[in-house]
């Protein structure tokens, strides 16, 4: 790959441009504002495959990396009698791996699909297209920065236009569901900052040149963290006698910051019992905004939980293996059961995202190279999958106008390829080898029974449970004989088919050809786990 | 010695899923050209199949492995891959064998229907995916393929899904072997972290538990077994997951005969066979594998009796032989489960096809409704007749040998057992003596004509009708060709003539009595029901599984889910509600405080002040 080609700030940063150029067009003109809104959803797209495809090829090679001093602000020397200067350093800091560059695969196809599912927007295009993009630029931004302040900044940029896409073109109770989300992330959201500020102001310490006395920096460069983290000499290294005021990273104040941590990216995921404002936005968003969030926006959660919980907090990760584990299982089972008795197929898709994420939890209590790779895998399928499911929601609403199960029925005979798809959809969610759904599954499952069995084996329950609900809704959807209403009604227009064969498509590849995915990831984990291994030993 | 054909093995699975891949993409526009297609391939396989088999016969004795990486995780690698030996083979001839023979008759059977090429691409994907199962060399494969069998069972059972009975009936056939798949898939988890290396292939397992014995502890070794059992017990409708079974009768009759009867349900017998060093290894193991089959085989047995719809009557007998087969494997003999296998495959299937040519014809299900059919679809009803005493164990018919190999290993083992086998194939003759003689004897009890099926119906009829005839003489109890064949082993031929004698003599006496009552009259039929009317309710409702089930499972697990819906609006949701509200509460109060009024603020600063001084003067105290 051509190195003096940003590639990933031209991920981050097209929408962007994308987003200005709707700006700029005339509101009216509806066709144009959709092609520009899908363009600059599949260049990303495009973009990032670009990149899956030359990281594959020069795996070692390096240069997937773009790094650039963005602000640097001088602090108060005045406590400090030094000659050396102390200032606070934030990074332009974009870096991809075998961890985030498969996330960053789904976000630009998951994405390209809800632009795609968008011709269901009715009104006001011009602003949906500007949020949609912005959002764009958002998500993106979360899975390739490595410095604390980016990652924030970009992280909330994603609670702004999700706020007004769920508030203004949502169902019934949207403007409810838009608050509720606001204020939850929001607190999810302040609870990183504070973990975030703790961990600038204590591990974020180091030299700006490396072993030279000074000037000394606090910055939020993830790669320093780590550093600073795994060779514990770097960080000893700074004399309690030249920072009389320097605050040191001790276990209470690493506690503090996982705990943290996990809170705010809990809510994301969501985790028991922080998951009541998800159901909210599966229900009331519009189709193309679930697929986002379902797809792509619980992710960043998963994501956050890996990067900076597992990585930079293993010790305290391991300590608290079977808490989070039993998270997992609490998630899977509540979730799996609560969809078992859902009057509303959407209600049903919420829950079962539940439940799926639990499955995510337990590969990441593993801390096994199993069930992290299970972690990702099943994020993925998860978004694949879901993504598809929602496609298929709204698709549906359009003809019926509802999305209660018992207001529907035998429409395999009415729309037989939306109905095939939809059941290749639910086969998927709940687990069938040969689609996706299932080596995420097996690979969580099997990194966490080598620790903990029987909450493997409670876990493994809520694969019985999958079935129970996904065959109790499509069937109810699908089969059984159909209301006369229903007749004529028209299958999936090419456009609505397009995305569908295409997520199917990819579920179905995800399932028969894993090492696509876990190639990748294991080269992400390789040196990555065995630090995490000597640190927990240590 | 040559292993030219078992090289390619892997395209017997791959026609079929080509042809899935077609007919899939093509739609149901392809109509009858898509019968052909699947017909086709399904016919390639089988002569694949048949140079296979005739290449391992003529004395090809090593075992050929072909492994890919599928995925790796660290270390370890998991492979997919798959393994020529001779009990694959002989597996791979009786499903294709089958496959193509209702393919065949499929071809009449469902020429009405406006879905018929969705019908072959859906059997299609099964034939592939249970060919898949028959030649994985490791259990994560088998698992795969497993579960794609079971999906392929479900989308056939629903395929008229307008039906109420159909869709319920797929539902239940997947969620209850799904519990089986549970048991399977933990007993996949256990083997990979116990096995050395993280091995799951069949020959590590067989070298494991077999020739080295004693490297993985006795009770995780029982666990492991019982929880491969449990698949085993979904798959193959063994008591207590007998359920669904039956009621997968709703799909079309082919289906019945080629899924529910000869091929998939057996892959439960199979997969005990194909792990069967786990349970030598465990006699714990082996005990539960005996008593369950033979109680499934008596219990069935029974349940038969009182049925009324024929594919039911079959339904449950299959249950009741594949119990037969389990009790050969808890035993101790492979070969004899695996013999009963290979003769119940076809004149399970042929009895399906009959049923399916006679419901063809006069479009009921109900044996009481029937009748006379014997003079108006001769071909028919002598096929029937050849797999009815087939199955009735009526020498020299297929299953009487493997029936009678069955029961001699299971004398051998304990007289318990033995005694059970025997009785229930009193009750197996009598159910099918009654069967066939309200169907096929006496006045029609219906007008209409019912008439002869075409030929592309009837011949697989004849083909399955001679190969019940005479598939049985590959192994009786004066030549052990087959069990040597499979298992490699000579065993000691003692063809107990005790155990042929009681057998047929079983056999015959169930086969008079049904003569007696339903065609002669000597008995009346109210005999039993009008002195025990309980019992034969009992029956009728099939021992009251279903409801019990219902009782214990279905109303806790929705009990449950309303239970916590409450939990989760009215606690989790609430708090976070009253959250809110305390804040918005908290916010009211200040507003009230600003209310410009001197007196207030001077009352505040004083609060203030005191509650300052009391904790610094309270400071001292901690």
């Amino acid at each position: 790959m051509p190195e003096n080609i940003p590639f990933l700030s031209l991920i981050t940063l097209m929408p962007l441009l994308g987003a200005i150029i709707v700006l700029l067009l005339p509101k009216e003109q509806s066709q144009w504002l959709r092609i520009t809104g899908i363009v600059f959803t599949v260049i990303p797209l495009l973009l990032a495959v670009w990149l899956f495809i030359s990281y594959q090829t020069s795996m070692n090679a390096g240069g997937f990396t773009e790094q650039y001093t963005w602000l640097s602000i001088p602090l108060n020397n005045e406590y400090e009698a030094r000659a050396s200067t102390l200032s606070l350093v934030f990074d332009y800091h974009l870096a991809v791996d075998g961890i985030s560059l498969p996330l960053l695969l789904l976000t630009g196809i998951v994405s390209t699909m809800a632009a795609l599912a968008s011709v269901f927007i009715r009104k006001r295009w011009k602003t949906y297209y500007f949020l949609f993009l912005l959002l764009l630029t958002g998500m993106y931004g979360v899975f390739l920065a490595r410095d604390l302040v980016l990652f924030f900044i970009f992280f909330e940029i994603t609670l702004i236009p999700m706020f007004f896409l769920i508030g203004i073109w949502g169902y019934f109770g949207r403007e409810k569901a838009a608050v509720k989300f606001l204020i939850y992330n929001g607190l999810g959201s302040a609870a990183m900052l504070f973990a975030f500020l703790i961990l600038i102001a204590t591990l974020g310490l180091s030299v700006a040149e490396p072993g030279a006395a000074g000037p000394w920096i606090f910055t939020g460069n993830y790669d320093v963290l780590l550093q600073n983290l795994t060779d514990p000499g770097a960080a000893a290294n700074i004399a309690e006698s030249q920072f009389s005021l320097h605050v040191f990273f001790t276990d209470e104040m690493k506690w503090t910051a996982f705990i943290l941590l996990l809170v705010a990216f809990g809510i994301k995921i969501p985790i028991f019992p922080f998951h009541t404002w998800m159901l909210k936005v599966h229900t009331e968003a519009p189709p193309s905004i679930v697929m986002i969030h379902s797809g792509i926006l619980l992710k960043m959660g998963v994501y956050g939980l890996i990067r900076f919980g597992a990585f930079l907090f293993p010790q305290q990760l391991s300590s608290w293996s079977t808490v989070l584990a039993v998270l997992g299982v609490i998630n899977i089972l509540y979730g799996a059961i609560l969809a078992c008795v859902q009057k509303e197929f959407k209600l049903v898709l919420a829950y079962s995202s539940i439940s799926h994420m639990g499955i995510v939890l337990l590969g990441i209590a593993s801390l096994e190279e199993a069930g992290l790779q299970g972690a990702i895998y099943q994020s993925v399928s998860h978004g694949l999958i879901s993504a598809l499911l929602f496609l298929i929601v709204g698709s549906l609403y359009e003809r019926t106008n509802t999305t209660q199960l018992d207001e529907l029925g035998g429409l395999a005979r009415a729309v037989p390829f939306m109905s095939g798809i939809l059941l290749l959809a639910g086969l998927a969610s709940l687990g069938l080898p040969g689609l996706s759904g299932f080596v995420g599954e097996f690979l969580s499952f099997l990194g966490l029974f080598g620790s903990m069995k029987w909450l493997t084996a409670i876990g493994v329950l809520g694969m019985l449970f999958a079935a129970v609900y996904v065959l109790r809704s499509v069937l109810n959807i699908t089969y059984g004989p159909m209301p006369e209403r229903f007749t004529g009604m028209k299958d999936a227009r090419f456009i609505e088919a397009l995305p569908m064969v295409t997520l199917a498509a990819l579920i179905v590849l995800l399932g028969v050809y894993p090492s696509i995915l876990t190639d990748l990831m294991q080269h992400g984990f390789d040196g990555l786990l065995e630090q995490l291994q000597t640190r927990m030993g240590g | 010695m040559s292993t030219f054909f078992a090289e390619y093995a892997w395209l017997v699975p791959l026609f079929p899923l080509i042809a899935f891949a077609i007919l899939t993409a093509t739609g149901r526009g392809a109509k009858r050209a898509g019968a052909w297609i699947g017909t086709a391939a399904t016919f390639l396989s089988l002569v694949l199949s048949i140079c296979i088999a005739v290449e391992r016969l003529s004395g090809t004795s090593t075992d050929y492995i072909r492994q890919i990486d599928w995925l790796q995780v660290g270390e370890m690698t998991l492979t997919a891959g798959f393994e020529v030996t001779n009990l694959t083979s002989l597996m791979l001839v009786v499903v294709t064998l089958v496959s193509f023979l209702v393919n065949l008759y499929s071809q009449g059977y469902m020429r009405e229907d406006d879905r018929i090429s969705t019908f072959f691409a859906y059997v299609a994907l099964f034939t592939s995916s249970m060919l898949g199962l028959v030649l994985s060399d490791n259990l994560l494969t088998f698992y795969i393929f497993w579960e794609l069998v079971g999906v392929c069972s479900f989308l056939l059972v629903g395929f008229w899904y307008q039906k109420p009975e159909a869709k319920a009936a797929a539902k239940k056939a997947f969620i209850v072997t799904r519990i089986g798949d549970l048991g399977l898939f933990i007993a996949l988890l256990l083997l990979f972290w116990y096995m050395p290396g993280n091995a799951l292939d069949f020959s590590s397992i067989h070298n494991v538990f077999g020739t080295q014995g004693g490297v993985i502890a006795t009770g995780i070794t029982t666990l492991i077994a019982l929880l491969i059992f449990v698949g085993a017990v979904g798959k193959s409708g063994q008591f207590p997951l007998h359920v669904w079974l039956p009621d997968a009768m709703e799909g079309p009759t082919p289906i019945s005969a080629l899924i529910h009867a000869a091929t998939m349900v057996a892959a439960g017998v199979f997969l005990v066979a194909r792990t069967f060093p786990v349970f030598e290894a465990s006699p714990a193991a082996m005990t539960t594998v005996a008593i369950v089959g033979a109680f499934t085989a008596i219990f069935a047995a029974t349940i038969g009796i009182a049925q009324n719809d024929i594919k039911r009557i079959l339904a449950y007998s299959t249950i009741s032989q594949l119990g037969y087969m389990m009790l050969a494997l808890g035993v101790g003999s492979v070969t004899a489960a695996m013999f009963h296998l290979f003769t119940h495959a076809f004149f399970k299937a042929l009895l399906f096809l009959g049923a399916g040519s006679v419901i063809h014809s006069v479009h009921t299900q109900d044996i009481r409704e029937m009748g006379g059919l014997g003079s108006r679809m001769k071909i028919t009803a002598w096929t029937f007749g050849i797999g009815a005493l087939a199955l009735s164990g009526i020498p020299p018919f297929a299953g009487f040998w493997s029936k009678d190999a069955v029961l001699t290993e299971a004398l051998n083992k304990s007289p318990i057992l033995f005694i059970v086998g025997v009785v229930a194939a009193f009750f197996t003759a009598l159910y099918m003596a009654r069967l066939y003689f309200l169907v096929f004897a006496g006045k029609p009890r219906q007008d209409g004509h019912a008439h002869e099926s075409p030929p592309v119906m009837t011949i697989p009829l004849i083909v399955l009708a001679v190969l019940s005839l005479f598939a049985g003489f590959v192994e009786t109890p004066f030549n052990g060709w087959f069990g040597e064949w499979l298992t490699g082993e000579t065993a000691d031929h003692h063809g107990s003539g005790l155990v042929m004698v009681v057998s047929v003599a079983v056999g015959l006496l169930g086969v008079y009595l049904g003569w007696l009552i339903y065609v002669k009259g000597t008995i009346s039929r109210d005999i039993v029901s009008s002195r025990m009317p309980g019992l034969v309710m009992v029956l009728e409702r099939k021992y009251y599984i279903d409801e019990l089930y219902h009782l214990i499972f279905v109303k806790p697990l929705y009990a449950a889910g309303k239970l916590l819906e409450a939990f989760d609006e009215y606690v989790v949701d609430g708090a976070v509600r009253l959250t809110g509200r305390a804040a918005n509460a908290l916010g009211r109060l200040n507003t009230r405080l600003q209310n410009g009024q001197v007196q207030s603020y001077a009352l505040t600063a004083l609060i203030g002040i005191v509650i300052l001084l009391l904790a610094i003067a309270g400071r001292r105290f901690w």
